[in-house]
């Protein structure tokens, strides 16, 4: 639907509910990038947020109330972000917002949730500045964060007794993070590894070339890098005729083991290669997964499905979940509610930390290898790295 | 860095990958800059023929498998086409209005083109496979290197040699350096000037499809990649000074190599150099290295 189809549909509703009806209903605010670079992101996610928005309603809403949604395009811009999530509170009175996508505008409209006092829940940010310097008590997050996922690379990098480590990130708050993360972890699991070069290229570069054989000249026998989308298709396709991945195994963070990536790339993806992801839209190992992948591939008409929708979906989730739990959809309310609050997800249980407000989201981690009878690269074992740090 | 000094090898890989990052720039560069000698135009859409070129390499050869020449051939005349309708059916209507009109609708074509890819190809970063025989690296004796930048940094010659000898050594080539001279004695003495304009802008524009259809193994096909390319261009023509061609070959080896020793030698800061020298460049000669300063009354 697009955004003025809802508008409308929730127009309809109110007048067919008469007057009073305006009450029964729980207003959501949902920001993501569907126009621009960031649509790729963003279009699915408005499916997993759509797919869950309808499962609630059609289960009779929640304490007899519908979720609406009005949704504004982050334009993956945090100054259109912002504006949008002012705009939302302001004119459409929106009970909470969700969505988000880049750690800038989560930052963005986390701040505006502070000023306005309404909840936010971050469904896709990453960066670990959300739930530590900028935290505050309307913002949630429940996608996973730097610190996780490098923790998660150091343990990859300790199992596979590699010891000479190169780093490549993208020069922006998400690489840097990550690289900050990937160094602590490495402190914990694997404290002889010895990190030979920081190699950083900037947000959007095109050529790695560089980078890639200053890493083959280093003697490296671990990558580990951050480089997401087309920043990883792009080094992969220069990196392979000089044979770096015959070198090193190249351990990712930034879910190049999605999907989306591995179907596009096909047998054009690299060897070597261990990365994460939220979801696999061919892994069942959570039961409640197989009837989620069913519904999203008839809504999205393709038998694959992407990584996306998901991380919108528990969005969704744990707004009808809180909602339910305060019988309210005051902000305070909601917020005392979320922290603290477990729910049953397709990729597993998931809980907000009442401390941090972040919840445990860990991530599908392993090998991208080859398989018979399809022409990509399927993750195999997959591994569920759960998100804790000790 | 201590490689650098340490290991001649990495010194030669170095020079190597310098050659043909400037190489396919080069390509791409050459035609921005011949349009704007002839037609004085600085058409901000280049960028956009270039992502156009990447796309249809996509469609030709991964999609329809009909192979990695016929993808070039294919995005060089896709990238005719819409400079022929370009060309009639917008620009010259503005040739002999002020540069900013031109600009305008230039950066016009720039959102056009834009939304159209996302219409046609989607916003999924794409991925171009090499051609089997450019797969895999070549014995150099010292060291292997990619053989598919070893045919970039070959390719890119051959098509200076091939421009400079239609300019200079045709009389076809002829004419169009007079019609950059005096287009009205041009015209006064007979000579079609309008179609030297399309030739041009035809044969600009194709260089920008093929410059993003031998980019598109390495640099996948994805919406944005316009207006990167652009930016690198402008560095090139400035620095080796707009209209001229041998600016542009000089100009884009500069910032091959530039780019490829400032990011191995400050890593953190590898775009920074290349817009020390366009500075340095602009406040002494700002006319560039092969340029000629713009006479008064131009």
């Amino acid at each position: 639907m697009t955004p003025t189809m809802r508008i409308t549909a929730a127009a309809a509703a109110l007048f067919a509910g008469g007057i009073g009806a305006a009450q029964a209903e729980i207003k959501i605010g949902v920001l993501y990038p569907t126009s621009g670079t960031g649509a790729v992101y963003g279009v699915p996610a408005m499916q997993g947020h759509d797919m869950a928005v309808d499962e609630v309603n059609a289960a009779g809403g929640v304490n007899g109330e519908m979720l609406v949604t009005f949704a504004r395009d982050t334009k993956l811009k945090p100054a259109a972000a912002a504006a949008a999530a002012k705009e939302l509170i302001t004119k459409d009175n929106v009970d909470v917002l969700v969505g988000g996508l880049s750690s800038a505008v989560g930052l963005a409209i986390s701040e505006v949730a502070r000023q306005e006092g309404v909840v936010y829940i971050a469904t896709i940010p990453k960066t670990i500045q959300m739930t530590t310097t900028k935290l505050h008590k309307h913002v949630f997050r429940t996608s996973s964060h730097t610190d996780f996922e490098g923790d998660a690379m150091a343990q990859i990098v300790a199992q596979l007794g590699k010891t000479k480590l190169c780093d490549i990130q993208l020069d922006y708050a998400y690489g840097h993070d990550l690289a900050a993360g990937i160094e602590k972890g490495l402190k914990r699991h694997a404290p002889d590894v010895e990190k030979v070069i920081d190699l950083r290229s900037k947000l959007g570069a095109t050529d790695y070339n560089a980078q890639i054989t200053q890493i083959l000249g280093t003697g490296c026998d671990v990558v580990t890098s951050g480089l997401w989308g087309s920043h990883f298709v792009n080094f992969a396709q220069q990196a392979q005729p000089f044979g770096l991945f015959d070198q090193v195994v190249y351990i990712s963070g930034g879910e190049i083991a999605s999907h989306e990536i591995a179907g596009r790339m096909g047998k054009d993806y690299p060897d070597n290669v261990w990365s994460n992801t939220y979801e696999l839209w061919y892994d069942h190992t959570v039961p409640a997964h197989e009837k989620f992948q069913a519904d999203l591939a008839a809504r999205a008409g393709t038998k694959e499905t992407a990584m996306w929708p998901v991380l919108a979906y528990i969005g969704v989730k744990f707004i009808a979940a809180a909602a339910e739990k305060a019988g309210s959809t005051d902000a305070d309310q909601l917020a005392a509610a979320l922290e603290g609050m477990s729910i049953d997800t397709p990729v597993g249980p998931r809980t907000i930390d009442p401390e941090t407000h972040q919840a445990d989201t860990g991530q599908f981690w392993g090998p991208m290898v080859r398989k018979e009878g399809v022409d990509y690269r399927v993750m195999d074992p997959v591994t569920y790295i759960p998100a804790k740090i000790d | 860095m201590d490689m650098l000094l340490s290991n001649p090898t990495f010194v030669l890989i170095q020079v190597l990958n310098s050659i043909s990052l400037g190489m396919n720039l080069f390509i791409i560069a050459a035609g921005l800059s011949l349009i704007f000698g002839v037609l004085r135009v600085i058409n901000f859409a280049h960028g956009a023929f270039y992502m156009f070129g990447a796309y249809i390499m996509f469609t030709v050869a991964q999609e329809a498998e009909l192979g990695f020449v016929t993808g070039v051939v294919a995005a060089a005349a896709g990238l005719a086409a819409i400079a022929v309708v370009v060309e009639r059916g917008l620009f010259r209507w503005l040739y002999d209005k002020e540069h900013l009109m031109q600009l305008l609708l230039t950066f016009a074509i720039v959102l056009l083109m834009g939304d159209l890819a996302k219409i046609i190809w989607g916003t999924d970063q794409l991925s171009v496979s090499y051609p089997d025989a450019l797969r895999g690296a070549t014995d150099l004796g010292v060291t292997f290197y990619p053989t598919y930048r070893l045919m970039l940094a070959v390719i890119g010659p051959l098509i200076f040699l091939g421009l400079w000898l239609l300019i200079e050594r045709t009389r076809w080539g002829r004419l169009t350096r007079a019609a950059t001279q005096d287009m009205e004695m041009l015209s006064a003495l007979g000579i079609n000037v309008p179609m030297i304009y399309i030739v041009i802008f035809v044969i600009g524009s194709a260089l920008a499809g093929v410059g993003g259809a031998l980019a598109a193994p390495i640099n996948s096909p994805t919406p944005g990649m316009d207006a990167t390319i652009i930016v690198e261009c402008f560095v090139i023509v400035i620095i080796g000074g707009l209209g001229s061609l041998w600016g542009s070959f000089v100009g884009a080896l500069i910032y091959g190599f530039v780019f490829n020793f400032g990011s191995v030698i400050v890593p953190n800061w590898q775009d920074v150099f290349a817009f020390l020298l366009l500075m340095a460049v602009l406040l002494v000669r700002p006319w560039g290295l092969y340029g000629k300063p713009e006479r008064e009354g131009h």
